[in-house]
This record gives structure tokens, sequence and C-alpha cells, in this order.
């Protein structure tokens, strides 16, 4: 069920209503359940049987490793957890990926194979929530958490609706809290809730889905090449395009959350603002970033090893985070770009930080705005097919085909303008500060037209159900 | 003894990965904190809620009043989803309508339901090929039918990766994949849209709003053609009919459609990045491609009983003079029927069918729909020999 959807609107209401008038809190929680395998299986009701198996897995996995009091015995159970979800993962996700690869590693030493194309069909969200599910056996076996006795708090804490398909990635150890105590029904948290749950869908509806992706479409589904303008405008298009798409996503579920009273934290922070990569991704899809840094960047070692081997570790992250995106050499390829452009920052850092130049207002703006490029860049790779297609959209973007085609109107490239102008405004604007003291700071007729304003255009939209990007992830 | 994963580890000289207790710091920062709160704006929510809610109520209401003021009226959205529904009544004897909008728009369900003792199921689409869903057909092994296939030429051959197949290929495959939760959402829409006017994706909706502000383009500039306006309504059973403002004769509305399916009809320039012989090679192929598919398909539907009807529908004005140049029948419509073996009814070849006119060149009004259909039957039960 999508957010943007008539049945979502209709299952929301119902799921509320039926939450604030009944008393009990195991009654409210044991709906929230319900609710949340009804959200899940109305896409494709036997992947709910999927997402219990695993759950359950783990929640015994996790009394296990919390019971066994020999390390060795709880790194076994870790060890079982860590395989089995990435085993799931693996073979729904990276099946037919991994099978291609090796077909193409065969055919390199001379041997034909041909494999069967496994028809394996992705369930929604399970990148999602094999890491909800795992931050909790990796979070009990660091003894920062206590098993839960409740499988049906966890198997809450797993599936909860909001954040169960496309995130934010929310730890069993920030969720299993809240659901010791009852949460009691406050107006204006409710009401937040509610104008966050506008904002995220005019993210996504009027955004990303009517003003940018079209011509994001066309510019990557040309198969012709294209004039500099036109490239950099798709382009731009789609780093707007996937920003308002998934962080209208995460918006809608922080809302949502916050509507049945529970927190969630924030999974962007005006990521377009970031001076340098480094902060882009302490602003960019925060509970992943987080993720990887304590479950995979500290393990390894971080930077408290020497430099080469922290440079190293920054790219074992990022190839790991670009493959986490997609069973695709395009995704492992915008991850290493990423991994890349935080070693050189790490370089300059070293080379100039303590520069008196380096602090200054202008170099920041520059940092800035070659961050901006460089993430555009990169999301070439993200956003392309094949390796074809992208090498045609930078061949564009940097003046390569100097007689190639023009397909953007100008309406559009005005359009696209006109969004990345006032995102990037924003952006900067609040880059030091949230989205709660932006609202407490307008004035309140501001406040009144603003939520206005995008509750008439997401009716005027009519959005078409599309899907969110990150759905396939 | 040393356990296995300390083994491994030595041996591979993996990192600590997982392996080694949290340090403080980690447990501070990389640690779940035990409570969070998102803060909450302190200010008068349930006066701003009251304010929004009255002014959206009534944005909405004027907006619906306006677009009822300038002839909207409310009727279905044709989407995957709703011909999804449509497609899932299949049943294995069905009548089923494919095609592009002339097989749509031209025929009346009640006339065939009259004529043929089987209420057709209508699957032809607006500017859709209807080859992806012959194709779906021939595949669906219990289908033995009957087919009523209208063919416009410059649809029905259009390559993949034109607007017309992608059309047909995203109905198709939204029946095929078409979730619990789609479903529930085009039945909640059928109210909505069955009493709201606005409620039109390819009309009001904002995007289509922007697309009419009159800004220039860039010489050169390969911009597509843009599609006609609203001029037809539906119904849950996707019978398509032309509104007054357009069937009237010499109306505002249908000259304005003339207009547009001139430059819609009119093939785009071969691309600049394909040398034109090879252009021109790779189309030829395509078209050849779709004969000898489509015969194959037909085939599929024969063995098991099946049947097939080709249909002309009428077309009239520009449009006409446009397709009898660009897509002579000598070249499209006759090897059709010669390679597949189907028969086919070509309107003006019949004097009771070819005395209609289509108030806007490409589709009959509402009102001679009925009557064309009613002089089709006849020719429908000898080619499917009913």
């Amino acid at each position: 069920m999508l957010f943007n959807s008539l049945t979502f609107v209709v299952f929301f209401v119902i799921v509320v209503t039926l939450y604030w008038s009944i008393g009990s809190w195991t009654a409210r929680k044991n709906l929230l359940v319900v609710a949340s395998y009804i959200f899940y299986g109305a896409w494709n009701p036997p992947f709910a049987a999927l997402l219990f198996s695993t759950t359950a897995m783990d929640f015994w996995l996790g009394r296990q490793i919390g019971k066994a009091k020999d390390r060795h015995k709880r790194r076994v159970w870790l060890v079982a957890s860590v395989c089995m979800n990435l085993s799931m993962l693996g073979f729904f996700k990276y099946g037919n990926f991994l099978l291609q690869n090796f077909q193409w590693l065969l055919a390199h030493i001379g041997i034909i194979y041909q494999p069967p194309h496994l028809d394996i069909l992705l369930p929604v969200g399970i990148s999602f929530y094999t890491f909800h599910s795992l931050s909790y056996t990796l979070d009990i076996y660091r003894g920062v958490l206590q098993p839960t006795r409740s499988l049906r708090d966890f198997i809450l804490a797993v599936s909860f609706f909001p954040q169960l398909v496309a995130g934010p990635i929310v730890r069993a150890g920030d969720f299993l809290p809240q659901l010791v105590r009852p949460q009691p029904l406050r107006t204006g948290q409710f009401l937040w809730g509610v104008a966050l749950m506008t904002l995220g869908l005019f993210e996504k509806i009027v955004l990303a889905d009517t003003l940018l992706s079209g011509s994001a479409d066309r510019v990557f589904g040309y198969a012709g090449p294209l004039v500099a303008l036109d490239s950099w405008a798709g382009v731009i298009a789609f780093a707007g395009q996937i920003f308002f798409d998934f962080a209208g996503y995460s918006t809608c579920a922080i809302g949502a959350a916050l509507t049945l009273g529970f927190h969630l934290k924030d999974n962007f922070r005006f990521p377009y603002a970031a001076i340098g990569f480094s902060d882009f991704w302490r602003r960019w899809h925060i509970s992943l970033s987080t993720f990887l840094r304590d479950y995979l960047y500290i393990p390894l070692g971080g930077n408290q090893v020497r430099p080469f081997r922290a440079a190293l570790n920054l790219v074992i992250v990022m190839f790991l985070g670009g493959l986490w995106h997609g069973a695709a050499w395009t995704f492992v390829v915008w991850g290493l770009l990423h991994g890349s452009y935080l070693v050189i920052e790490r370089i300059c850092r070293i080379l100039f930080e303590d520069k008196a130049w380096a602090n200054n207002l202008s170099t920041r703006i520059l940092a800035g705005a070659a961050t901006y490029a460089a993430v555009c860049i990169a999301w070439v790779y993200f956003r392309a097919s094949d390796f074809t297609i992208a090498s045609r959209m930078l061949g564009g973007m940097f003046g390569q085909h100097t007689h190639g085609d023009a397909i953007l109107s100008t309406r559009e490239m005005l359009q696209v303008a006109l969004v990345t102008i006032g995102m990037i405004s924003v952006h900067c604007s609040l880059r030091d500060s949230n989205i709660e003291t932006a609202v407490t700071r307008l004035p309140r007729w501001a406040v009144t037209a603003a939520w206005a304003l995008m509750a008439c255009a997401i009716i005027l939209t009519q959005g078409t159900s599309n899907a969110f990007i990150y759905f396939q992830f | 003894m040393r356990s296995f994963i300390s083994n491994f580890k030595q041996r591979l000289r993996l990192p600590r990965l997982f392996f080694r207790k949290p340090t403080r710091a980690e447990q501070i920062h990389g640690g779940p904190p035990l409570e969070f709160e998102r803060p909450i704006p302190p200010i008068q929510w349930r006066g701003i809620t009251v304010l929004v809610v009255l002014v959206v109520v009534a944005a909405t209401m004027g907006w619906e009043l306006y677009c009822r003021a300038i002839g909207y009226g409310p009727t279905l959205d044709d989407n995957a989803d709703l011909w999804t529904l449509r497609r899932r009544a299949v049943t294995p004897e069905s009548i089923v309508i494919i095609g592009d909008s002339r097989g749509w728009y031209d025929v009346d369900l009640d006339e065939l339901q009259k004529g043929l003792g089987k209420r057709p199921i209508q699957l032809a689409m607006g500017g859709g090929c209807g080859y992806p869903v012959l194709a779906d057909l021939a595949k669906d092994e219990s289908f033995h039918g009957a087919i009523i296939c209208s063919v416009v030429p410059h649809i029905f051959f259009a390559p993949p990766g034109t607007p017309p197949m992608e059309r047909g290929e995203k109905a198709v495959k939204r029946f095929h994949s078409q979730t619990p939760a789609q479903r529930a959402s085009q039945y909640l829409a059928f109210p909505l849209e069955e009493h709201v006017a606005f409620l039109k994706q390819e009309e009001l909706a904002l995007d289509d709003l922007l697309k009419r502000i009159p800004i220039p383009n860039r010489p050169g500039a390969l911009v597509p053609p843009r599609l006609p306006p609203y001029f037809g309504t539906l119904d849950r059973e996707r019978r398509a009919r032309m509104i007054e403002a357009c069937a009237r004769p010499g109306s505002e509305l249908a000259q304005r459609i003339q207009q547009i399916w001139i430059p819609l009809f009119t093939p785009p320039p071969p691309p600049t990045y394909v040398p034109k012989e090879q252009f021109i090679a790779k189309i030829g192929e395509a078209i050849g491609g779709r004969f000898r598919d489509t015969a194959a398909a037909i085939e599929k539907i024969r063995a098991r009983g099946g049947k097939i009807v080709f249909v002309r529908f009428p077309h009239s004005g520009g449009l006409k003079e446009l397709e009898d140049r660009d897509t002579p029948r000598a070249k499209t419509w006759d090897p059709l029927l010669k390679m597949t073996g189907a028969p086919g009814i070509y309107y003006s070849d019949f004097s009771e069918l070819a005395g209609f006119n289509c108030p806007e060149w490409s589709h009959l009004s509402a009102g001679d729909s009925v009557e064309f259909t009613k002089r089709l039957v006849p020719h429908l039960r000898a080619a499917l020999k009913m």
C-alpha cells in the first residue's frame, strides 16, 4: 500500500480512529501489528509470511545471544542471525545478479554456462526490514540492548507500518523502549504529524512526481546524445526528484508515526546544503549511514587506524552501501564514487584544515557548490540503468555532444530550475536548524497558508500512485 | 581450542567485524538512546487546522464549480487499474475488443450484446497499441473466445519503445502484477471520479495545467506534441462516449482537437544519432516483426478455437488524408489480412458503414457510435462465423 493512494487514506483513517478509541495498551499494540501486516500484505500476501518468519527467527536468536554466557556462543548465534538475514536478502535481491556475474566470469575463462533465470519477485522493502531486524541481534551482541520478552513487541518494532517498506531504518533499540508505556494522545503532536504527512506527500506527489520526474525520465530515457544543457537539467531534476521522493516518504513515515504517538528520528537534514561529503552523509539517509557507521565502519576500525586503512574502510563501507541500493554494478560505482569523494575530502582536510582561507565564507560556498555538483555526477550512475547510458549522460554534461539533441521544453527546464533553486535555498537557510524550529518561528498565517497550499496542490495534482523510488531497494 | 571463527579470521586476515565489544563512545553514539522524543512546534494547532480545512474545502469546491462551468463533467479516468479490472472479467469464451481509441469510442456494448448474443469486454485504449493485448490473450491458454481488433496503422505497427506500445504493455503488466492495494484503490476511486469533475489525470492535473502555459521552446527542440483535451466520458465497463461539446458539428473543441491530431499522427523526424537509412531499415524490420508476431499470436488463438476480426473504423478530414498518405491500405491493412489470414472489415468497403462523419476527424459521436455498431454487427457475425 502506497502512502499516496486512496487505499492508504482509508486504511490510515480506520487504523488511527480505532487506535485512539481503544483504551488498552496491549490491544492497541495488537491492532498495530495486524494493521502493519495488512499494510504489507496488500502488496503480496505471501511475503507477509516471509516477514514474519525472519522476524520470529531474529527474536529467537536475540534471546539466544542474550542468554548465552559464553562469548563464543554469543558469536555463533550472532553469525547465525547475520547469515540468515543476509542470505534472505542475497537470495531475493542478488540471486540473478550473482548468477549473471558468475556466468560472465566463467565465460572469461572459456567455460560456457547458461544459468537458469530465476523468476524471483523482490519482496517490497526487504532491504529495510532486514536491517530493522538485524539491528536487534547486533545491538544485543554489542551489549547495548536487552532482548525483549515480547514477540509481539518485536514484531511491531520490525513491521511498524509507517517505516516498514522504505525506512527510515528504525533500530529496534530506538523503537522497543517506546512500546513499554502507552503514549498519550496529544492534540499538538497528532496535528503536527498530519502536517508532516501533508509535507511528505507534497514533496512526493507535487515536487518529485509532477515537477521533476518527467524531465529526469525523458533525459535518462533518451537513446541519443544530448546537449549539455539538457543533460545537466535531467541530472539536476533527478537529484531533486530522488530527494523529494525519499525525504517525502520519510517525512510521511515520521508524521504517521507521530499521529500514533511514536517518535522516529530524522532521516534527512537538508542534504543539499552539505559542505563536503562527510557532511552530506550526515544529512542524507541518516538512518542508513549511521547503521553502516555503527555496524560496519567502526567494527572495521573506523578512523582509529592507519590513514590508508581508514581510507580503505571508507571505500568498503560505501561499496557495500552502493550494493545495498540495488543489484547492479552502476550502484556499486555510485557507492565507490562516494567512497572516493570521502577519501579525497579526508586528504584535503589533512592538508588544508588549519589554513585561514579554508574556513572563510567564499571557500565554504565553493565547497558546498562542489559537493552538490559531485553528488549530481554520482547520481548519474545511480539513475542510469547501464553504463552506456551513464557514459552518454556524462559525455553530454561535459560538452562532448555539441551536436546533440535538445529534448526538454522551456517549461520543463524552468520547472527544474525553479524547484532546484527553491530546494537549495531552503536547505541553505535551514542548514543548522530543523523544520520544527522553522515552523515555530514562522508567523501563524504563514504556517496556515503553507499547509493549505500544500494540501490544495496535492488535491490538484491528483497523484497517480507512482511507487516511491526506494521501494525497489 | 581456538574457535572456528577465530581461525577463520586469522587465516583470511578479516577485520574485527562484529567480534569486539563496543567502546563506551560507541555505546553512547552508536547505541540507542533510552528515550527519544521529537520536538513539537508549540503553536495553536487546533486553530490552524480548522483554518486549513476551511481553506482547502473552499478551494476544492471552487475549483470543482469552475471546472463544471467550463464544460467538464465527472467521468472515470482510463488507467491501467481500470483496464485490469476489465481484463480480469475475460472468460475463456469472451468477446473482447482490443486496439486503439476508435475501437473504444465507436462501438456500443449494448448493440454488440444484442447482435452477438454476448456482452463484449472493452479492452481497447486511447493511443494504445493492440498487439501487447493480443499477445497476452494468445499466451492465455484458456482463452478461445472472439477478438475484435481495431487497427490504426500508426498505432498498431508502432515499434517497441514508442508510447502506443508502452501504453499497451503497461496495461498488460499491471494485469499480471496488480496488488490487492491497487485493486482496492480503483474501487475506492469509482465513486469519487463518478461525482467529481476535476479528477481528470490527463487533463486537469497540475502537470497538465502547467503544460498549457504558452512558453516558446528552443528552435529545434524535440518536444513531443500535445495530447488532445478532454472530449469523452468513460463508464465502469470502459465504454467511451464523445461529449456533446465535441460532437456538435464545427464546434470549437472539435476544431482544436483536429489540429492536435495532425502533429500527433505525423511521424517524428528520424533521430539525429542514427543514419537515416539505418533508421528506415530498423523501422521496416520492426514493422515486419509486428506482422510476423501478430500472425503467430493469431495462430495460437485459432489453434484453441478462438477467432479474430480486424476492423478499420471511420476517420475523416485532414486526418484521413494524412493516414491514407503515410500508411496506405495497400502497405498496411492488406498485408495484415494476408499474413494473418484473418477476416477484416474496412469501413469504406461498405456503403452502410462509410457515411459517418467524425466530428474531430478520428472518432464517432456517441449517437453515431450506436448506429454504426448496429450496422457493423452483421459484418462481425459473418467474419466471426457466429
